[in-house]
């Protein structure tokens, strides 16, 4: 009885939906099976940013062909989770069949039912180049610590924490703006961390850079000398920033200052 | 749904992993009826079962179990064809080592 009341949850619920919530984000199948609301009937969140859709790599271990659905077992090697694949009664292959072990990639939205995950396939298609799985592998974790970097860069770094270990991190994301004094700081740190997780790469380096920057506004060349970041992708970032509200334009179009919340 | 993991290891992490189910991603380098000498970034020894089909030079990816003597008991085998980055996969192991988090269950 439990289970049934449950089952409605994923959806619904709070009227409001951020846009952000919708990123596809590459991610291992323990990642998946890790990940957890952060409150009863609040999204899953992996790396504490709410998650919906995913990708995935995985072969397939089992099929479970029925009328209005197909149900896949995969696995990566990391866990097994089952992805869900409805049938288009109207299209002729809305639902390819695949052999055993083939490697799929997957393209879905994650959901639980009477409180099991599982994965809302989209799109489901065979993997030709096997180097694929690989390469998924790699940006899974890239896209983890990018998120996770910028979480620690936002409050204060914890090198200590993470342990000898990850002596190695440098080669994925840069800490040249990372120390020091840290961005809102207190209880707002938190809203910024989410509000900078979607934005690009270049946008969190700028955003650090100005932060850690004396004086209220900095111009376009200061940032460019800053960050070493080109102009061009300077002024696009600025741009994914003043949309977040995390920045805003002051004498001109071209200086920034952090907007303070 | 299940946690269940083969993680994804290299001739280096063969003692690691004794008595455990793996993933090994290296190029066949010699076939003797059911063993074969896969390269992983090390040679490894691998037992093969009745269905697999290996050929030599081609990338292959066999999950199995390390026995005591690091050799691997295969039971179940994948020909990747030629065009594998060995590369790639040994640097997916070293980084799956590293950020476990993501990989495996401690």
């Amino acid at each position: 009885m439990v289970a049934s009341q449950q089952g409605s949850q994923s959806q619904g619920q709070g009227g409001e939906k951020k846009w952000a919530n919708e990123s596809l984000r590459p991610i291992t199948i323990k990642q998946l099976i890790d990940c957890k609301e952060a409150y009863p009937k609040a999204e899953l969140a992996v790396d504490g940013l709410p998650t919906t859709q995913v990708t995935l790599v995985g072969q397939i271990r089992s099929i479970n062909q029925q009328t209005v659905n197909v149900t896949y077992r995969i696995d990566d090697g990391t866990g097994i989770i089952n992805v869900k694949k409805w049938i288009d009664a109207d299209k002729a292959d809305s639902a390819p069949s695949f052999a055993l072990d083939t490697y799929v990639r997957v393209y879905g939205r994650l959901t639980t039912w009477d409180g099991r995950k599982h994965v809302g396939a989209h799109y489901i298609r065979a993997i030709e180049d096997f180097n694929e799985v690989n390469y998924h592998l790699l940006e899974a974790t890239y896209v983890h610590l990018a998120l996770t970097r910028v979480a620690e860069g936002g409050e204060h770094q914890q090198q200590g924490q993470m342990g000898a270990a990850d002596g190695g991190d440098g080669m994925f994301v840069d800490d040249g703006y990372g120390g020091g004094g840290g961005g809102g700081g207190g209880a707002d740190s938190h809203t910024i961390r989410l509000r900078l997780g979607p934005c690009s790469r270049n946008a969190n380096a700028i955003y650090r850079y100005l932060a850690n920057s004396a004086g209220d506004a900095q111009h376009l060349n200061q940032v460019a000398a800053g960050t070493g970041i080109s102009v061009r992708d300077i002024l696009a970032a600025a741009d994914e920033l003043v949309n977040q509200g995390l920045i805003y334009t002051t004498e001109n179009d071209e200086t920034w200052a952090i907007l303070d919340l | 749904m299940e946690a269940v993991a083969n993680p994804r290891i290299t001739c280096a992490y063969l003692n690691q992993y004794v008595g455990k189910n793996v993933i090994i991603v290296g190029k066949v380098m010699q076939l003797r009826g059911e063993e074969a000498i896969i390269d992983a970034d090390g040679n490894v020894t691998a037992h093969l079962n009745r269905e697999a089909h290996l050929s030599a030079g081609n990338g292959v990816q066999l999950i199995g179990k390390v026995n005591p003597d690091l050799s691997i008991k295969v039971l179940s085998s994948m020909d990747l064809g030629t065009g594998v980055d060995y590369d790639l996969a040994n640097t997916v192991v070293e980084v799956s080592q590293q950020y476990r988090s993501l990989f495996v269950y401690d």
